[in-house]
């Protein structure tokens, strides 16, 4: 098609050497609302943030009405009329809302700003928006679906051409929504083309012309939705056609619960998780990002503070006191490694013994027995590192998740609580990680995995929990009828 | 041959701080030999110790305090406060082991007060310890009706001016014995280990079973109680008590520990190269004395020093980007 008006072709991008886009594709028709479709880690957002110049890319071409674009900064994206409107909002909280639509290009003379022209002129943006609040409002006294329409408005006073909106409905009321996409629908009048990303299938139908599915950083395809169904888009974001040899478990010991959380609350978070993890076992949490996954497992640990129900191990209550928890047993290896994973400015050794000194300080701590216990994980592990002493953040994905790993393998924890595992790391390392998992099995400790790699919870999991906005939709038997179909359903669209 | 850079790599901040105060000591020792004067004498080495020994002992627990990501800017005013204090007990006739052990516990107090508003008031440290300041001077200047005090026993001033085997200072021998403690909780204790991992990543701190509340907590007592043990000395030396003694010591405590290489953002640096810190600074004071310069351009010597020796540090960060 050459009418589009933004193409993007054959785009590549990885990070430490890890692929995460793969001649990826976009087309997107003046006047349409295009869906981005994908499960999580399909590279979605990473497209996004090449396209807003947040990423450069690595090969590749990026067209505007036909026109070839280099790599650009993101204050170039927006000059040229790319606008990204991500779910965490880019405003100034303290500045009025006609400041905040026109930061970085206020109107006025020489080093003045004329308040008065600026008023006026964001109450034309606002309008048109249906954003009805005196422009001197301040930013933070508005609704997040208020902030969102400031956002648009931003966008449009910058003409904008491309508009994306990450998510848009997933903090907003329904009656919220449906004027979201009223205003959507007068967008598209002036022609702006409108990359939509959302996981709630209903909306899609409701509110898209066409839909691109990717999958593993891959074009998959694109489709009419006026042609296609809910079941069909599932089926191709899943259709991944990776050989996995499933892992047979014959430890799991069902007559043995070792933790037994009922009616867990957190907040307006979670509501009424209730499960059992039994011992030998892997327990699978799937579910998409937003769904609660990473707080019902901080909530176990004491990391969280649950605000209702009970978390029984081995028929003790467990308190809501991280240290004695993790004295007792239970750990979480965090999702996020650099921000609650691993202390980067310190060494390999430092990170693996923080969490053990109890039982290296006797009662000062021995230099000769803090190397001798590093070097053994990062040679057991095979963590690729000059020494004990490199700090982490010049380690690599994989070989930093491995440090995270070592911490808590040394502290012979019973219940280790995976959350993404394998995020963000190269396949090697991967079949690693997993042999790790298999290792705790066999000396008879038990598994909680979170992870949005369906693939990776199909070769895994003895049992999967999907969840969804907040509560376990359903847990499911992995045997051999399972497929991630089935999983993404449920994650997607509830048990109905 | 890359591991071995890795360890020179790590090894240079150290480096750096030893070679700083080498080329002070020798551009003093040349200067005054040209002058005529003896610099590297025994004497004036004990005498350079001696002038950085209390600011030595307060730089400990900035060091600390610095090392969590926090500031401590109270210090200078609990010296202060704890010169009256203690003065008052000391002329109340308490015995002057009891009245030291009053002091350090009124210090302590001063130190747990700002740690609980920093860790569970979340109160920024700056703030509290900005607010902590202006009441410990306000304190000292309240329970003596500002009025000094002097007439001290014999026995106080020999706390500080006692020369063990009659050759060296025994305020040298405190700072020796303090640091010689610190390194070790610093380096080889629990406490210490947790100290760091609580400035360089507190939510891995945390997730790692630190109480990273608690550590928090006793590095500002910590604090409070090297800044009462400061100020016991600088009373003894002084055998005289002046409310608005110590005024500006926080300032220098952290000059010593940021020239040592404490990074300001917290998680890294080692406390014993605060002492080395303390040193140089007094080291420049103690030379520009010998050599007769007046005190104005001390001040602005110690100030250039200062973002140098940060300058020089952070010149290596910038190439390696």
């Amino acid at each position: 098609m050459s009418d589009c008006i933004l193409r993007m072709s054959n785009i590549n991008k990885s990070f430490f050497g890890v692929p995460v886009l793969k001649e990826a594709r976009l087309e997107v028709l003046p006047g349409e609302v295009h869906v981005l479709l994908g499960e999580n880690g399909a590279g979605k957002s990473t497209l996004i943030k090449i396209l807003s110049g947040a990423y450069t890319r690595e090969g590749g071409l990026i067209e505007i009405n036909g026109q070839a674009i280099p790599a650009i900064s993101p204050k170039e994206a927006l000059n040229i009329g790319i606008s990204v409107i991500y779910q965490e909002f880019n405003l100034i909280p303290d500045l009025p809302v006609y400041e905040n639509i026109f930061v970085g290009k206020e109107f006025g003379k020489g080093i003045f700003v004329d308040h008065k022209q600026a008023m006026e002129k964001a109450e034309v943006f606002m309008k048109k928006v249906g954003l009805n609040v005196s422009p001197k409002t301040l930013v933070k006294d508005l609704s997040v679906a208020q902030k969102q329409l400031v956002e648009i408005a931003k966008a449009i006073s910058n003409h904008v051409k491309i508009l994306v909106l990450d998510e848009p409905t997933a903090a907003i009321t329904e009656k919220e929504s449906d004027m979201l996409f009223e205003i959507i629908k007068e967008l598209q009048k002036e022609k702006i083309g409108i990359i939509y990303i959302s996981h709630r299938m209903k909306e899609l139908f409701e509110i898209g012309d066409r839909c691109t599915v990717m999958r593993d950083g891959e074009y998959v395809g694109t489709v009419n939705l006026s042609e296609t169904s809910e079941d069909e888009l599932t089926k191709m974001m899943v259709g991944r056609t990776v050989n996995f040899e499933k892992n047979i478990n014959n430890l799991k010991d069902n007559d043995q619960v070792v933790l037994e959380v009922n009616q867990l609350q957190y907040r307006n978070y979670l509501k009424d998780i209730s499960f059992q993890l039994h011992k030998g076992e892997i327990l699978g949490f799937a579910g998409l990002v937003g769904a609660g996954r990473t707080e019902v497992a901080k909530c176990v640990v004491g990391a969280l503070k649950k605000t209702g129900g009970s978390v029984k191990y081995k028929n003790t209550e467990l308190s809501s006191s991280l240290p004695e928890n993790i004295r007792k047993g239970i750990v979480y290896l965090s999702e996020d490694r650099k921000e609650e994973g691993l202390v980067l400015s310190h060494s390999v050794m430092d990170n693996i013994v923080l969490p053990n000194l109890s039982k290296l300080a006797k009662p000062f701590l021995r230099k000769k027995e803090m190397v001798c216990c590093a070097n053994n994980y990062i040679q057991t592990l095979r963590i690729k590192t000059h020494s004990h002493l490199t700090e982490v953040q010049n380690l690599s994905g994989g070989n930093q998740q491995k440090v995270v790993i070592a911490k808590w393998l040394y502290s012979e924890a019973d219940i280790c609580i995976f959350d993404e595992p394998t995020r963000g790391i190269d396949v090697g390392a991967r079949e690693e990680i997993y042999n790790i998992m298999k290792d705790l099995i066999e000396q008879g400790k038990s598994i909680i995995m979170i992870s949005s790699d369906l693939v990776e919870i199909l070769k895994m999991c003895d049992r999967v929990a999907v969840m969804r906005e907040g509560m376990i939709e359903t847990i499911l038997e992995n045997n051999a009828d399972l497929t991630q179909e089935i999983i993404l359903k449920y994650a997607m669209q509830g048990g109905e | 041959m890359e591991i071995v850079k890795k360890k020179i790599d790590g090894k240079l901040s150290t480096l750096t701080i030893y070679l700083g105060l080498g080329v002070i000591f020798l551009v003093f020792a040349l200067t005054c030999k040209i002058l005529g004067k003896n610099f590297l004498t025994l004497n004036n080495l004990f005498n350079i110790i001696t002038q950085a020994s209390i600011i030595s002992i307060l730089a400990i627990g900035a060091s600390l305090v610095i090392v969590t990501g926090g500031i401590d800017l109270s210090v200078g005013s609990i010296v202060g406060f704890i010169g009256i204090f203690g003065g008052l007990l000391i002329k109340a006739e308490l015995p002057l082991f009891l009245a030291g052990i009053l002091c350090i516990l009124a210090g302590a107090l001063f130190g747990f007060a700002n740690g609980m508003l920093v860790s569970y008031g979340k109160v920024p440290p700056f703030i509290v310890t900005l607010g902590a300041m202006q009441v410990a001077r306000g304190l000292a200047l309240l329970i003596n009706r500002g009025q000094p005090i002097s007439g001290f026993p014999k026995s106080l001033g020999m706390v500080m001016s006692f020369k063990v085997f009659g050759l060296i200072p025994v305020s040298v021998l405190y700072v020796f014995v303090f640091y010689a403690i610190i390194v070790v909780i610093m380096g080889y204790t629990k406490f210490g280990r947790h100290i760091y991992s609580v400035g360089g990543n507190i939510n891995a701190a945390r997730l790692s079973g630190v109480n990273v509340k608690k550590i928090i907590v006793m590095v500002y007592v910590l604090s409070g109680i090297f800044a009462a043990i400061g100020g016991i000395m600088l009373l003894a030396r002084l055998t005289y008590a002046d409310p608005n003694a110590g005024a500006g010591y926080e300032m220098n405590a952290i000059a010593s520990a940021v020239i040592g290489g404490i990074s300001l953002s917290g998680g890294k640096g080692k406390i014993g190269n605060t002492l080395v810190g303390a040193i140089i600074l007094s080291t420049l004071t103690c030379g520009l004395q010998i050599m007769n310069v007046p005190t104005y351009y001390q001040t602005i010597v110690t100030g250039i020093v200062i973002v140098s020796a940060v300058f020089a540090d952070k010149k290596k960060e910038r190439q390696s980007e």
